[in-house]
Formats: structure tokens, C-alpha cells, sequence
């Protein structure tokens, strides 16, 4: 037997639940453009019927309905869609950052243009072409001069705009981190809210939106991967290591590297160890701060210290109109190390390296004449070192050219009197400076008796840089070797002069600190344009000097790898395009990709106010109905009452 | 897409319509520099290579002026020797006329007077200046005058003449560069251009028993010659003759001395290289090495004379009145050295005709390279501006659209 007022229950139920309904159309419409938002949709089931299959069951036919519930409010979310997002978000965070930055370089570069760097440096050759014309002449000397300086200054606004640039993502990397342990720090404190929302069996949705928006941010930063194999615990994980794990964030911390100019690295906060991040805006940063940027300014830095050392070595040979010799024309300022590159790289007050940039042997060479000998060179390459073998039919261009090929850190190249020079590369690793020949060792005669650069071969004879004076074992006068003499310097060091011809290392990035001689400067006549001959200064009318450092522009000079210096202009021109090019077709594709996914979850999630409208009428008329039903029942009862005049 | 919802639509059009400005944007600006690259990414092939053409625009027009300088001081000198001829012809119409025998002395002795008068004239000629104040036939010693004058008395002449022109130049090469490879000279050593006969040192030591103690190195006209220790005097003679300088090295068959003597008329330059004593050793330099040309060893007779010389030589016959001489040897050292003046001449118009085709073809190249560089960064006017109209047609479209899309939604028909 059913109760009389069921009808009442059910229709209430009706209005409940429609109300329900007309709410969460509600809450759909106004949060229509929140950020993250996924629609909600009332899910709705029949009430538990009458009557349940018992002993104390009535009589009666069932079972009867009792009315519409609501089940549980979900939202229309896709996770395994969301789960690509985070995949794909981090490609574009990456390649924004990367395509603003390397834009940014590109600026620098001023290519192809002529107000480029480039293009000072071809007035400065074209300055040396006219004071060879006038050799005799002050206002020629005084154009060299001053191209000169503007190239100096060229190359210096360039190296600072870079070094700028790289100032500016180092910021970034810290504001970057900062902000991944906001967001991880948020992640964790909303799972600790969901977790106690699900344990009382709601559907905390507005709650799971934000911690996915939250996790779509921080995929921007660094790639990251969602676990969502335990329902109880949100995991997000980081190159191997959990980041969040539940209510429990592990932050970063910023810590300054030593092997690199003090610019910071990223370390986990409890263990102290570098995090290598291979996504994101932050990985991005490092690309750009350690790969890219710092790849111009080595490249700009070992053009420069090249382009100095081949025009002092023109220079110092040369005269000038005042009968003044072995000047150069560019010093680096602050000069910092001492005459035999004698360097105290701990610290501790006591010379223990030597930096040395450029080594040149006593014997001149010709290029094509077979050496006869056999051995292994061994130079320091990006990691360990290189060896190069040569055999007794090489020429002494093919040996150059294998250790150039070779991918050792050292160059080697004849010089314009056929003289072996051995000139260090910058280094690709961040802990080995740039321009310091690390290792020179010969296990046949090639560098010792063919080149004249080392005193003897093997292992023992080799030159390294690990200990003070290590110039010793370059070559010196005759090869004999050098007594340690009597008077020492005061610095406390022998004096050791070999007769290898050799130029220290600069110390800081020598395209910020290259500056003309200041004798030079205050005297232009010493500025020289003739060679003279046989130690007998130039005359007037010799052009000579002047025309051998015009000559340098189009001479294979081995920048690096790289021949000539329109090779280096083209080359780096080339190579930062390229990267431009990569990284804006790269951004195109990432953000097509993730406007297709964003559009996909918008399909699935995002809210359609036609769509809500059309609900809200279905709910206003689903109300009505319930109310209808309630009257309906109410008139019912009313005759029942009122009526059967009982 | 089943299901769209309100935002997308918006969205879309958002990303659209940003994408389209980034693209007018750029073509606006490609279009107001007139270049296609506006930074390397945008074509990085082309943008090296337009780095290359520029620097090599930079290098030509460089050239051009290189050239231009080298004519000029090629015109300058050939004005200068055609001077030099004029006054050498005129000379040897006096030469002619005095040896014909039928003057009597005092004739000769005015014809002298005039001589020494072009004398004069010649020395100023050889010491002149070009349009800087360098001196052109000076070698590198470009502020000095090349040529100096000795003064002393000469039977029959009145007071003091030149008895001596010394050259006090040097013969340095000044080059410039005329094109990546190659190079030109722009002076002309006036021990070259005003010389008359071959030059001969002829030493007074006896080289056969000769030996060079140790490897060294001398110098003939600044070119250098490699020596061994060990070389006896036939191998020294051999590297000579082998050696790029206009020099001959032979024995004398009389005195074994090691004769030098030049293959085309002009001063031989003797130099001993740094550690070097063999030319001192073998009588051609003397002991104190001094600078070259006075250098030569004062026991050693040297023969061959400059176009001064040979003028003096007239110059003095005819003061004396030696009609046999101003017709014999005199007349035929002013022909030696007018010879040897025509044949400069003609190697310097050769000269400066290479440079005249080597400016016109590099004038030539210069637009040319300018054109490849054009093709490589410049922009194609009308494909750019056809484009910008398609571009603006497209996203009048787009915002057209969009206004007509966006604002329905059933909640205008709802009441």
C-alpha cells in the first residue's frame, strides 16, 4: 500500500532537482570565459523505487517510481587529452622564449646591413689599403686609427648587447624558478583540499580545474608528467624526479656556478644536485644562456682574439714613421696575466697553471714538403683529449689540416714566414677557459725537431697547462735546455725566455676588453706601414706592414674551425638565422599543435551558452512540470479532504 | 569538431586575425626598407651570401680607387719621363751636331754650356714631386730627392758644375693591391729609369780558393740568395745566376775574380745578409757594409754609368772640345740611355694599360655584384605589393566575418 503523500515527495524531488539543474546552468554561463573552466553537467537518476524485494514486501505490483535525484554533478573533462596538453604545452613554452631571444640576437647582428660589424671591420682593412698608398702619411695613419676604434667599439656594443642578453635570461631563470615552486606549492596545497573533498565523497570540480589550469602553467616552464595511476594521490614528475607528490612539494633552489661566470644553476633544495631540464621555458633559458648566446660570444671572442693577435704579429714586425718596432696595436686592458702566462686559478696565491693562447715554432716550413716522420700528436678535444697520428708521406698541410679537422680545441696554422703556429679554441665545456692550450704532446719528432714548438717528444716532453711555467717545455734557443738561473724575478718565478714565440691567454672576454695601444694612440706616426729589412727600419715610402695586415681579410687565418674572416662574418650570419629560422617555424607548428589540442578540449569542455540556454529551458519546464505535479497531487488531497464529505 | 563551443569560435578568430597582422606586419616593413631580409632568419642562406657580396662590393670599389692611384702615379711618372726623353733628344741633337767636326772649340764649349744647362734640367726631372710632395723616383725614400748632385770644377767650364749625380734613393717596391690575387707597383726606382748601360763590378780578389763558413744569406737588388756553408765560388755563381735578380755572376778568366754584372741596365743593389761576409770576402762589397749603392768595395772597378753619366761624360767632351768623344763614346752612352729610357717607357704604358683593363673590368663587376646582391635581399616590388593586397582583402574577410558570427546566440530570441 502506497502512502497518499508520495506524490507530494516525488514532486518536490522534481523541483530539487531541477533547481539543481537551473544552478549549475547558472554557474556554466557565468564562468563561461574563466580560465581553465570545464562545464558541469548535473547527472541525474531515478530514485530508489518501491519496493525493495523482502519478506516485508506489500502486495501490491512494482515497482512503483519515487521521483528523479540527482546523482553527482560532473564535469566534461578529458584527462587522457589534458595528459597531452601538459605533453605539448612545454615545445611551446620552449620555442616562444628561444624565438624572442635569438630574435633579440639576431638584432645584434645588424646582418645584412651596413652598419654591421662586418662592415667596420672591412673599412678598417680598407684603412691599412690606404695607408699603404701613403705610407708616408699622418691623416692615413690617423683613418687606421680611428676605424680601429670604431671596430673596437662595434665589436664591444656587440659583445655587451650579447653578454646583456644573457644578463636577461639568467633573470629570467631565476624568476622562472620562483615561480615553478609558486606553482608546485599551490599544485600540492590543492591536493591536500581535493583529497579531503573526494574522502567525503564530493566532486570538488571547480578544485580539479584549477589544479589542471595550474599544471597547464607549470608544464609552460619545465616538462613535467602527470602520474594519475593512484586515485587517492596526484603525482607530477620531472626529469626522473617526483616534484609533487600529494600535499608534499619539492622545491629548487638557484645556486651560482663557479665554471661559469657565477651565473646560477638550478639544484634540488634537499639534495643539492643539478636539475638538467630538457623542456620548457627554463630549459629554454639555459639553452640560450649556456649554448646559444654564449656560442656568439665565443665565436665573437676567439674572432676577436684571432683578428689581434694576426695584426699585432703584422704590427710588431712593421715600422713606424717614427722608426719605432715591435709595437702592438691592440692590448687587452685590464692585462692581467704575467709575461710567461703564469695564472693562480685556485686561488691560493701561488701560480699554478699557464695560460697560454698562441705558441709558434722556431723552424720555418714549407707547406708541401713531406714531413718523413711518424708519430701521434695528442691536443685537448671538447671532452678528454684528441690524438691526431701522422705518417712519413704526410705534407705538412695534410697534418695541419687533420688536427684541424681533428675537433681538438687547438688550431694549428703556418704563419706568413711558414712558422707552426699552435692557437687554442674557445672550449665547449663551461669548466676549461676559452683560448688556453690545454695540451701539446708529440710522441714522434713533428712539433719537437720538424716544427721547433716542444723539447722533446713523449709524455714527458709534453706542454701542459696544469702547473706555472710550463713554457719550459717549449722550445728554447738551440733546444738546449734552460738553466734555472741565479737571478730570479720577483715574483719569485725563474726567468725563462724560450726562443718559441708565444702570446698568453687574455683572461675575460677579450671582444669586451680589447682596446689600441695607448702609445699608439697618443703617437699615430708609431703606427707602422713598412716592414724594413733585416732589422733596418722601413722608409717613408714603405707600405709593406700596411698591406700584409690588409692582406689578413682574405688570408685562410683559422678563426677556429673557420678559414677566413669573410667566412666567420658569413658563417655566423648563417648560423644564427638558422636558429631564428628553426626556432620561428618551430613556435609556428607548436602553437598550431596546441591550438588543435586547445580547441579539442574546448569542443569537450568549454561551455556553449546556446547549449546552456537550451538547459535552462529544459530545466524551467522540467520545474514547471515538477510544480504542475505537486498542485496536481495537492488538488488530489484536496478532494479527498474537502470533498468526500466524510 | 561535433561540438563548438562559444569561446572557440572567438578564439579561433583571435589566433587567425593575430597571425594575419604578424603577416601584414611584416610585409609592411619589408616593403617600407625595400628588403625581402629584414633579419637573417627570414632567409639565412642568402643573408651570408649578401655578407660576402657586400664585403666584396667594399673590396672592389677599394680596388677601383687602388687602381685609380696607381694610374695616376703611373701618369705622373710617364709625363715625367717623357720629359726626360724630350730633353735626352734634345741632347743628342747637340751630340750629333758637335761630332760633326766643323765647330770650333769655343762652339763646343757653349754647346757644353747648354748641355749642362738640360744637365741641370734632368737632375730636377729625376728629383720631382707628384701632386702629394712624395718623390717618384726615389724608391721607398719618398720624401728624400733621389738624385744628388756633386759639384766640382771642369777644365772649361765656368765655376762650379755637377761633376756627379749620386742615387741616393733606394729600390723598395711600394705594391697596392689591384684585385684579390694580384698587386701593382706604384713607384719606379730611378737607379731603373735613368740608367744608360749595363752595370759590371768587376772585384780585385781572387775567389777560387773561396769556401762560406756558414749558411747566410745575401742580397742582389733585395733579392735574397741562400747560401750553404761549403758553397765554393761556382756554387755561389750558380745560385746567383738561378736567383730571380738581374744579375750575372761569372769568374774572370784572367784575375778569378767573381764578376758581377747586370742583365738589364740598371745599378746593381749589394747586401749582406745578417750573418753573411761573402760579399765582403770576395772583393764586390766593401768592409764597412754600408747602405747600397755606396757600398761597393773601393778596390773593385765598376763600369756602366747612369743617363747622368753618360750626359756629364758628352757634357765634358764638349768642354774640352773632344770632337772624337762627343761623336764616339759619348754619343753612343746618351743612345744607351735614351734606349733604356723608351724602354721604360713602354714597360710603364704596358703597366698602365693591365691597369686600365683591370679598372674597367672591375667598374664592370661592381654593378654586377650589386645586381647578385639585389637578387639575394632586395625585395620584389610587385609580387610584395600584390601580396599586401591580399593579404588586406583577406582580413577585411576575416574581421567582416567575425562581426557577423560572434554576436548571436539564442538568448537574443529568448524573452
Amino acid at each position: 500500500m502506497l502512502s497518499t503523500f508520495t506524490g507530494i515527495e516525488i514532486g518536490k524531488r522534481g523541483l530539487i532537482t531541477t533547481t539543481v539543474g537551473l544552478d549549475t546552468v547558472g554557474h556554466n554561463l557565468t564562468n563561461a570565459s574563466t580560465e581553465g573552466y570545464s562545464r558541469q553537467r548535473v547527472e541525474l537518476q531515478a530514485a530508489e523505487p518501491l519496493t525493495i524485494p523482502g519478506l516485508t514486501r506489500p502486495v501490491t505490483p512494482g515497482q512503483v517510481g519515487e521521483g528523479v535525484e540527482v546523482e553527482r554533478i560532473a564535469r566534461v573533462r578529458d584527462q587522457i587529452l589534458e595528459g597531452r596538453i601538459v605533453a605539448q604545452n612545454n615545445n611551446q613554452g620552449y620555442w616562444e622564449q628561444k624565438d624572442k631571444y635569438l630574435q633579440m640576437v639576431e638584432q645584434v647582428y645588424n646582418e645584412p646591413t651596413d652598419q654591421s660589424v662586418r662592415t667596420l671591420m672591412d673599412k678598417f682593412w680598407d684603412g691599412w689599403q690606404q695607408l699603404s698608398l701613403y705610407p708616408e702619411d699622418i691623416a692615413a695613419r690617423q683613418t687606421v686609427l680611428k676605424r680601429g676604434q670604431t671596430l673596437l667599439d662595434g665589436i664591444k656594443a656587440q659583445y655587451h648587447s650579447l653578454d646583456q642578453i644573457r644578463t636577461m635570461v639568467d633573470t629570467e631563470i631565476q624568476v622562472g624558478v620562483s615561480q615553478v615552486n609558486g606553482l608546485t606549492r599551490q599544485i600540492a596545497k590543492l591536493n591536500e583540499e581535493i583529497a579531503k573533498s573526494q574522502a567525503a565523497g564530493d566532486n570538488p570540480n571547480d578544485l580539479l580545474d584549477k589544479r589542471d589550469l595550474l599544471v597547464e602553467k607549470l608544464s609552460n616552464y619545465i616538462n613535467i608528467t602527470v602520474s594519475g595511476k593512484d586515485p587517492a594521490e596526484f603525482n607530477i614528475h620531472t626529469a626522473g624526479f617526483q616534484l609533487v607528490q600529494g600535499r608534499v612539494a619539492l622545491p629548487f633552489k638557484l645556486a651560482p656556478d663557479q665554471n661559469n661566470e657565477g651565473f646560477s644553476k638550478v639544484v634540488w633544495a634537499d639534495t643539492n644536485e643539478t636539475v638538467h631540464f630538457k623542456g620548457g621555458k627554463i630549459a629554454a633559458f639555459f639553452d640560450l644562456r649556456d649554448k646559444d648566446v654564449r656560442g656568439e660570444i665565443q665565436n665573437l671572442d676567439n674572432m676577436t682574439v684571432n683578428f689581434v693577435d694576426l695584426v699585432n704579429g703584422i704590427h710588431r714586425k712593421g715600422y713606424g714613421l717614427n722608426g719605432q718596432t715591435g709595437a702592438n696595436f691592440f692590448v687587452e686592458r685590464p692585462g692581467v696575466l704575467n709575461a710567461q702566462g703564469n695564472f693562480d686559478q685556485s686561488g691560493n696565491g701561488t701560480f699554478d697553471h699557464t695560460y697560454l693562447f698562441r705558441m709558434t715554432g722556431t723552424n720555418a716550413l714549407d707547406a708541401q714538403a713531406q714531413v718523413g716522420l711518424r708519430g701521434t700528436i695528442t691536443l685537448p678535444g671538447a671532452s678528454g683529449s684528441v690524438s691526431v697520428e701522422y705518417y712519413p708521406t704526410d705534407t705538412v698541410h695534410d697534418i695541419l689540416a687533420r688536427v684541424n679537422n681533428s675537433g681538438a680545441e687547438v688550431v694549428a696554422q703556418m704563419d706568413g714566414d711558414g712558422h707552426l703556429s699552435m692557437k687554442a679554441a674557445t672550449s665547449a665545456n663551461t669548466d676549461n677557459p676559452d683560448f688556453v692550450i690545454r695540451h701539446v704532446e708529440d710522441s714522434g719528432q713533428f712539433l719537437v725537431g720538424y716544427a721547433g714548438i716542444l723539447r722533446a717528444s713523449g709524455a714527458q716532453g709534453a706542454y701542459d697547462w696544469a702547473h706555472a711555467n710550463a713554457v719550459t717545455s717549449l722550445r728554447g734557443d738551440g733546444g738546449a735546455a734552460v738553466p734555472a738561473p741565479a737571478a730570479a724575478s720577483r715574483t719569485g718565478t725563474p726567468q725563462v725566455q724560450p726562443a718559441v714565440d708565444y702570446q698568453v691567454a687574455p683572461l675575460l672576454h677579450p671582444s669586451g676588453w680589447m682596446a689600441i695601444n695607448e702609445k699608439i694612440v697618443q703617437e699615430p706616426a708609431a703606427i707602422a706601414a713598412g716592414l724594413g729589412k733585416d732589422g733596418r727600419a722601413a722608409e717613408p715610402g714603405d707600405g709593406s706592414a700596411a698591406l700584409a695586415i690588409a692582406h689578413l681579410r682574405n688570408q685562410p687565418v683559422m678563426v677556429g674551425q673557420i678559414a677566413t674572416f669573410d667566412d666567420y662574418f658569413a658563417n655566423s650570419v648563417a648560423n644564427i638565422g638558422l636558429k631564428g629560422e628553426q626556432a620561428s617555424q618551430a613556435l609556428n607548428t607548436q602553437k598550431l599543435v596546441m591550438q588543435n589540442l586547445r580547441n579539442l578540449r574546448e569542443s569537450i569542455s568549454g561551455v556553449n551558452v546556446d547549449e546552456e540556454l537550451a538547459q535552462m529551458i529544459k530545466f524551467q519546464h522540467g520545474y514547471d512540470a515538477a510544480a504542475r505535479f505537486v498542485t496536481t497531487v495537492d488538488k488530489m488531497l484536496d478532494t479527498i479532504i474537502n470533498r468526500m464529505g466524510v | 569538431m561535433e561540438r563548438i563551443s562559444t569561446n572557440m569560435m572567438n578564439d579561433d578568430m583571435q589566433y587567425q586575425l593575430r597571425n594575419r597582422e604578424a603577416m601584414l606586419n611584416d610585409m609592411q616593413n619589408k616593403i617600407a626598407s625595400q628588403r625581402r631580409i629584414l633579419s637573417p632568419r627570414d632567409d639565412p642562406a642568402a643573408a651570408a651570401n649578401s655578407t660576402r657580396y657586400q664585403s666584396y662590393l667594399a673590396r672592389l670599389s677599394r680596388y677601383a680607387n687602388n687602381i685609380q692611384y696607381a694610374m695616376d702615379k703611373h701618369q705622373t711618372a710617364e709625363g715625367y719621363m717623357r720629359e726626360t726623353v724630350d730633353i735626352m733628344q734634345r741632347i743628342r741633337e747637340l751630340a750629333v751636331q758637335g761630332a760633326n767636326g766643323t765647330y770650333t772649340k769655343s762652339d763646343l764649349q757653349s754647346m757644353g754650356q747648354e748641355v749642362n744647362q738640360l744637365l741641370g734640367e734632368l737632375v730636377k726631372v729625376g728629383n720631382s714631386r707628384s701632386p702629394d710632395g712624395t718623390t717618384i723616383f726615389a724608391g721607398l725614400l719618398t720624401r728624400n730627392e733621389p738624385f744628388r748632385e756633386v759639384m766640382g770644377n771642369v777644365p772649361g767650364a765656368e765655376g762650379q758644375v755637377i761633376t756627379n749625380v749620386q742615387y741616393v734613393g733606394d729600390i723598395g717596391h711600394n705594391k697596392t693591391d689591384i684585385s684579390d690575387v694580384a698587386t701593382a707597383n706604384v713607384n719606379f726606382p730611378g737607379n731603373r729609369v735613368f740608367w744608360a748601360e749595363q752595370q759590371q763590378i768587376i772585384p780585385s780578389v781572387n775567389a777560387t780558393g773561396y769556401v762560406v763558413q756558414h749558411d747566410s744569406t745575401i742580397y742582389l737588388d733585395n733579392v735574397p740568395v741562400d747560401l750553404k756553408a761549403g758553397d765554393n765560388v761556382y756554387a755561389i755563381m750558380q745560385k746567383i745566376n738561378d736567383s730571380a735578380a738581374a744579375v750575372k755572376a761569372s769568374l774572370d778568366p784572367v784575375s778569378n775574380a767573381m764578376v758581377l754584372q747586370s742583365t738589364t741596365p740598371h745599378q746593381i743593389w749589394l747586401e749582406d745578409g745578417p750573418n753573411s761576409s761573402t760579399l765582403k770576402d770576395l772583393g764586390v762589397a766593401n768592409a764597412t757594409n754600408g747602405n747600397p749603392p755606396r757600398n761597393v768595395a773601393t778596390d773593385a772597378r765598376v763600369y756602366g754609368g747612369s743617363l747622368f753619366d753618360m750626359v756629364i761624360r758628352l757634357r765634358d767632351a764638349m768642354y774640352s772640345g773632344n770632337t772624337l768623344d762627343v761623336g764616339g763614346s759619348a754619343l753612343r752612352g746618351i743612345d744607351d740611355g735614351l734606349h733604356n729610357l723608351l724602354g721604360n717607357l713602354g714597360r710603364l704604358g704596358a703597366e698602365s694599360e693591365r691597369l686600365d683593363l683591370t679598372l674597367k673590368r672591375t667598374e664592370a663587376e661592381i654593378p654586377d655584384v650589386t645586381g647578385q646582391n639585389s637578387h639575394l635581399v632586395d625585395l620584389d616590388m610587385t609580387k610584395a605589393i600584390t601580396d599586401l593586397r591580399m593579404l588586406e582583402y583577406t582580413h577585411q574577410a576575416a574581421l567582416q566575418t567575425a562581426a557577423r558570427i560572434l554576436p548571436p546566440t539564442l538568448l537574443d530570441f529568448m524573452r
